[in-house]
């Protein structure tokens, strides 16, 4: 009890601020590792004629189970899902135009994406003959192979359709190859999107903070001395 | 806890900006030179608060610190935390410029309705366990509030209240554990080390020491 009464009085008026200052700075290196907090992103991406989308809270976290909708240019509602156990949601492409993806989360919080016109015109337009027409891209391949087999010297038009087809199937070879190359870096700008504050923004901001109460102690003290 | 910008409707925002436009201007008034130091200190920890993080639950949530301030501070809660939510806002992109106003009031009404709830038990006076738990039940009942806010600014754009509010209060309970223990903590703390800080926010003149309360 005395000891107690010792250091009450022994305390310095700027002391306990200096034991504040010190509660801050552990919580800061043992609790902030990842570097979490309260907000979220989305982050979508075309593949095919598939839209890809992963929501997280910023620090990794998966969104769960939370509403995604997909506007149009207009702001027209295009379609909705729900995020996955993963926090995926994927759709296929609607309509060629530049698309907005909102995530929504139950608790007030809302992120989107951006999805511009010709990611997708470039994608759409190879998807719908690699789905739609096969049938008829593989007839008219067979049959431009028997044309040139007859002879190629006698229409012009047949090997400019050998030529088109031909690059329709380049088309999609690289593309197939593209996406899979693609698809570590894809995941590192996933990763990388949702980077949580930095040490730099917490110190400034604490920073910024004693300047305030510095700016405010300096007129206080002006307007005590006048 | 932060509602992210484009959720709420603007007449939500423009009246959560309004009163805690008034609650910043009591908070001010009551502001004594001497008392800068402490509300800037309080405010560096609310700013810092938000980056830890409770890994349990359904959702992604924070400590908030918001029972501590109104603890300490009293009205003076309401400048600590719109200056701390902004920083928030402009470094971090938590919630947003534009709901800096709804934020400000969700946080920090409960601070001060808590303040004037359970000021009787912070005292010096007091015995310790009582003085420990009104000081859980402060950090408890802030967090809380501050959820049903919440959930009450997203009704009011549209949202059903039930649901939403049982949803952000059912992911905060284990803040408001984590929050009860370490306000209690912080008081018992300074209780121990600097009792007129705690005595500040409602006996605003008082110089005397109390030595009497100790052990």
């Amino acid at each position: 009890m005395c000891q107690n009464c010792h250091r009450t009085h022994r305390m310095v008026r700027g002391r306990p601020r200096f034991v504040w200052l010190l509660f801050t700075a552990l919580w800061l290196v043992f609790f902030n590792a990842p570097a979490l907090a309260h907000k979220v992103t989305i982050f979508a991406w075309v593949e095919g004629d598939t839209v890809h989308t992963q929501s997280k809270f910023s620090g990794g976290k998966r969104v769960k189970n939370s509403t995604v909708v997909v506007y149009d240019k207009e702001g027209n509602q295009l379609l909705e899902g729900k995020t996955d156990e993963k926090g995926e949601f994927s759709f296929k492409v609607p309509k060629k135009t530049n698309l907005k993806v909102v995530l929504k989360t139950s608790m007030g919080h809302m992120a989107e994406w951006k999805i511009s016109a010709e990611e997708i015109t470039a994608v759409a337009d190879v998807s719908r003959n690699s789905t739609a027409e096969v049938g008829v891209k593989a007839a008219t391949e067979e049959a431009a192979r028997l044309s040139t087999d007859v002879k190629a010297s006698r229409e012009l038009s047949v090997p400019t359709v050998v030529v088109s087809l031909r690059r329709q199937e380049v088309q999609d070879l690289i593309d197939e190859s593209l996406d899979r190359k693609f698809a570590p870096i894809v995941n590192m700008l996933i990763d990388s999107i949702d980077r949580g504050p930095r040490v730099t923004e917490v110190i400034g901001g604490i920073g910024y903070i004693f300047g305030l109460v510095g700016v405010a102690l300096y007129f206080a003290n002006r307007r005590r001395k006048e | 806890m932060h509602i992210s910008e484009g959720v709420l409707s603007p007449g939500v925002l423009i009246v959560g900006a309004g009163l805690t436009a008034a609650g910043v201007a009591v908070g001010l008034r009551k502001l004594e030179t001497e008392e800068i130091p402490s509300v800037g200190i309080l405010s560096a920890a609310f700013f810092v608060a938000s980056l830890v993080h409770v890994p349990v639950g359904p959702a992604s949530v924070h400590l908030i610190l918001n029972g501590l301030l109104g603890l300490m501070l009293g009205w003076k809660a309401f400048p600590a935390i719109l200056v701390g939510l902004a920083l928030q806002a402009l470094l971090f992109q938590f919630g947003g410029i534009t709901t800096l106003g709804v934020n400000t009031l969700n946080m920090a009404l409960p601070a001060v309705i808590c303040c004037y709830l359970f000021k009787w038990g912070i005292r010096t006076g007091t015995r310790r366990l009582v003085f420990s738990l009104t000081a859980f039940a402060c950090g408890c009942c802030a967090v809380f509030l501050g959820s049903v806010l919440v959930g009450f600014s997203l009704y009011l754009t549209g949202e059903a209240f039930l649901p939403a509010a049982k949803l952000i209060v059912a992911a905060h309970i284990p803040v408001m554990v984590i929050e009860g223990i370490l306000t209690a903590a912080c008081a018992v703390f300074l209780r121990r080390v600097k009792p007129e800080l705690l005595e500040g926010a409602y006996v605003p003149k008082l110089s005397s020491y109390p030595q009497n309360g100790e052990g």
